[in-house]
């Protein structure tokens, strides 16, 4: 516990523009750095001519300013490092583009952005692909619209890239998810905030992943980690430990999509996943559920969707325990498995489920609890061996859910394939520790430490 | 001073006299066409010495060393109306390298103009036209290079400018109704949304030109007087080694002109299948990175229904879906995904991503007609 509680302090120590994330003027400059030009704020012409004909390894200092941007900033360079004077100080204003683009758009090994803001941009906004070495330090990514459909879908977006690091900066206001982390390897993302979007943040087909000292308020949904049928990066090895997931209720806003099926109130879901850790986090009145473990046939029920052939994947996965698919050489990824729970602290969460989503998962829980609060924890046990509705005895682990470590919150095992809106089977709902789920450890050992270069 | 003016006055006329009566920077058609590999592309297009510009006389290519041929497609791309003006310069001494599939392959030095021009109505397009830019691929050692050149106001020159632009241009429709179209001009990073090409998962992507394959350029160009074989001009003039014949894709001008009801019905299919391909498959292809996030298919070669998005559910296409579930659904356009996006102007859901704003009436209208006459399907009863 000590060190992870140290991190944030050093962290802001080493940064001036640090604290509570707004706008203190940073005061960057291209003093001491090589390849760099400063470009005064609201110059987007020598900007966009500067992006668009970039040398590799070059550094763009913004001024303090708004840029209206009627296009995206791209950068297709190796080694571009874009630097405002602070959130909220220098502004990337994509509210004057009329073309169908992300606001910032970046292909290229070792980029980094810092200290601005992009707000209002028609698609994802700031979206760094197919890159290694990616840096978000003190950004805020936002639409000025809350809670409208039409914002973009992503605010913070890096995808397909390997050793990531997300640090101390804000996503709100997303029509899909503020902070999302893509189908990417080796990532660390803490000390963010993330809030008014509808899913916070997101870590999807994603391998070793830290993430915490990060706060998920007022989403639909607060921190999930998910992987969706048909991608050949196999989600493992995420942890999230010392989070602050508090408030998710807001409205989801999606215009679609499987993002717009998360339940309002929902605090941190693991769907199709395994390896994960959900560790020392703090949740506070989630009205649905605090923590949700999610097998993928919730929301694609065709296993066949799931299949990919092992030829494609990407990274280990030999040893996740992957069931084979119907189709030879493939396997499939929709289970959920070998997941540790522990150390928790829970508040207020589970009094108001959603009257709404489109699974009825929230319908089921409030006829299921019938206004006592639903539990601290919910698994969906779905193709479980055996369940019974009082026996421990009687209940299969097969995909080694360990919530023993999690005393101070409550469980239950929903066997969500055998409900129905007629007639509800009473869920499993032991005692602490939970038994059989009271393992404390992950089959294979804990999750791997990650450590950028 | 009023004498030393009138001088001055004919000094430029002389001068001017010179380039065939056009003022397009110092453009001089009687010199060779200069492509430079070895120093930064040039700030004017003039430099080039590839054609003159006349907003009353119209393009004039270079002709003096018989290495320029203007061309068209059989389908063209949809660029928010733009009239397009294209042509393919090869260096003497060396010639492209015909392929009956893929992109010709060409000799470094190689330079594929495009000019996008609009006039202030489109039932007169020869009056009142302004060129807007001129975009080129020229071919280097290392690969294509996209430089886009924007012309002045007084559309005297083009200056390369890879910041591009945005620019809200109003013009008169050829139904004669006004259109008011924020037009694209790519910046340079743009220009590989839609020309990139990853030949592996492990490199880099490179640069491709789309249009010049065999499928799309045989064809007869026709210009005023001037008429000819496109292929066969090719290797007349050695700037292709070869040709050979392939199906060609369908001519749109019909359609463009008369509207679907101007083909034969049974045409239909075939002719809307080329307009997706042009329009669309650059990025959805087998191998391109939306393409395969999207599974969505709509390369000329593909034909399973799946991968034409019959009955198929959108892979994250989130506000593109308008509220319908599938891509297309067999007889029924209206709550077919691929009809609502290539018709739509909403933000966010219209497709091809880049270099559409306003709707293409009558390629839209194709994509319906295609759908309608599919025998019908009801997908949701197959989920």
């Amino acid at each position: 516990m000590k060190p992870t509680r140290l991190t944030p302090v050093f962290l802001c120590a080493a940064f001036a523009a640090c604290g509570d994330n707004k706008g203190t003027p940073a005061v960057n400059t291209c003093d001491g750095i090589e390849n760099c030009v400063e470009i005064d704020g609201g110059d987007v012409k020598t900007l966009q001519n500067l992006a668009n004909s970039l040398e590799p390894n070059t550094t763009i200092v913004l001024g303090a300013g708004t840029f209206a941007m009627t296009n995206s900033l791209t950068i297709r360079a190796a080694g571009a490092h874009v630097i405002g004077q602070g959130i909220d100080v220098t502004i990337l204003d994509f509210a004057p583009t009329t073309t169908q683009v992300n606001g910032v758009d970046v292909v290229g090994d070792n980029f980094l952005i810092q200290d601005l803001t992009v707000q209002d941009s028609p698609k994802d906004g700031i979206r760094v692909e197919d890159s290694n070495g990616v840096v978000f330090r003190r950004i805020r990514a936002t639409w000025t619209t809350p809670s409208d459909p039409t914002n973009g879908g992503y605010g913070i977006y890096p995808v397909k890239s390997q050793n990531v690091l997300v640090e101390n900066s804000r996503a709100e206001a997303a029509s899909d998810a503020g902070l999302y982390v893509g189908q990417c390897q080796h990532v660390i993302v803490r000390n963010n905030t993330v809030s008014g979007n509808v899913a916070g943040l997101e870590i999807e087909n994603t391998q070793y992943a830290d993430v915490f000292g990060n706060t998920a308020d007022d989403n639909t949904g607060g921190i999930l980690v998910f992987d969706l049928p048909g991608n050949p990066i196999v989600g493992h090895d995420i942890r999230l430990r010392n989070n602050t997931i508090r408030n998710n209720n807001h409205l989801n806003f999606a215009p679609g999509g499987v993002v717009g099926k998360i339940p309002v109130g929902t605090g941190t879901f693991a769907m199709a996943s395994r390896r994960v850790e959900i560790t020392g986090n703090t949740y506070i009145n989630n009205g649905t559920t605090d923590i949700a473990l999610i097998s993928g046939l919730a929301i694609e029920s065709d296993p066949t969707k799931w299949e990919l052939p092992t030829a494609s994947l990407t990274g280990d996965w030999e040893d996740l325990g992957l069931i084979p698919g119907a189709t030879p050489n493939t396997i499939m990824n929709w289970r959920g498995e070998n997941i540790l729970v522990a150390d928790n602290t829970h508040t207020g969460s589970g009094l108001h489920p959603d009257t709404s989503d489109p699974l009825m998962l929230g319908i089921l829980l409030i006829v299921a609890y019938a206004g006592t609060p639903v539990d601290n924890v919910v698994y969906d046990s779905i193709l479980e061996t055996t369940f019974d509705s009082t026996d421990p005895a009687k209940n299969s682990n097969d995909n080694h859910m360990c919530v023993g470590g999690n005393t101070g919150g409550t469980f239950a095992s929903m066997s969500l394939d055998h409900q129905t809106v007629d007639t509800i089977v009473p869920f499993f709902r032991p005692a602490a520790p939970f038994a059989p789920f009271d393992c404390t450890d992950l089959t294979g050992g804990p999750v791997a430490q990650v450590v950028l270069p | 001073m009023r004498g030393k003016a009138f001088v001055l006055v004919l000094v430029l006329v002389v001068a001017l006299g010179a380039c065939g009566g056009s003022s397009s920077g110092g453009v001089d058609l009687t010199q060779p066409v200069v492509v430079d590999l070895d120093n930064p592309p040039p700030d004017k297009l003039s430099a080039y010495n590839l054609f003159t510009w006349d907003p009353a006389t119209g393009l004039a290519f270079n002709e003096s060393e018989q290495r320029i041929v203007p061309y068209d497609l059989n389908t063209p791309l949809f660029s928010d109306f733009a009239l397009k003006q294209r042509a393919i310069y090869v260096p003497p001494g060396a010639a492209a390298t015909f392929d009956p599939e893929l992109a010709f392959e060409f000799p470094d030095g190689s330079v594929l103009i495009k000019n996008f021009s609009f006039p202030a109505d489109f039932r007169a397009p020869e009056d009142n036209v302004t060129l807007v830019e001129t975009r080129l691929l020229v071919r280097y050692p290392d690969g294509w290079h996209a430089l886009p050149y924007i012309w002045d106001d007084a559309q005297q020159d083009a200056v390369l400018s890879p910041a591009g632009e945005v620019r809200l241009i109003t013009f008169v429709d050829a139904t004669g109704q006004t259109q008011m179209a924020n037009y694209l001009i790519p910046q340079r990073n743009q220009c590989g949304s839609c020309h990139a090409r990853k030949p592996t998962k492990e490199t880099n992507p490179e640069l491709v030109p789309i249009g010049i394959k065999a499928r799309h350029l045989t064809r007869t160009y026709a210009d005023g007087d001037d008429s000819y074989d496109q292929l066969g001009r090719l290797v007349e003039r050695e700037m292709l080694d070869t040709a050979s014949a392939v199906t060609p894709a369908y001519d749109f001008r019909p359609i463009e002109a008369g509207g679907v009801a101007a083909i034969p019905a049974a045409d239909v299919e075939r002719a809307a299948r080329d307009y997706l391909d042009i329009n669309c498959a650059h990025c959805h292809n087998p191998s391109g990175v939306q393409g395969i996030t999207s599974q969505l298919f709509l390369d000329h070669a593909t034909t399973d229904p799946f991968h034409l998005g019959v009955c198929k559910r959108p892979g994250s296409a989130a506000a593109g879906t308008g509220g319908f579930s599938f891509d297309v659904v067999p007889g029924d356009p209206d709550t077919s995904i691929l009809y609502f996006r290539t018709h739509t102007t909403q933000v966010g859901a219209m497709m091809p991503l880049l270099g559409r704003s306003v709707t293409h009436t009558r390629g839209a209208e194709l994509v319906h007609a295609w759908i309608a006459a599919m025998t019908p399907l009801v997908c949701s009863a197959l989920q």
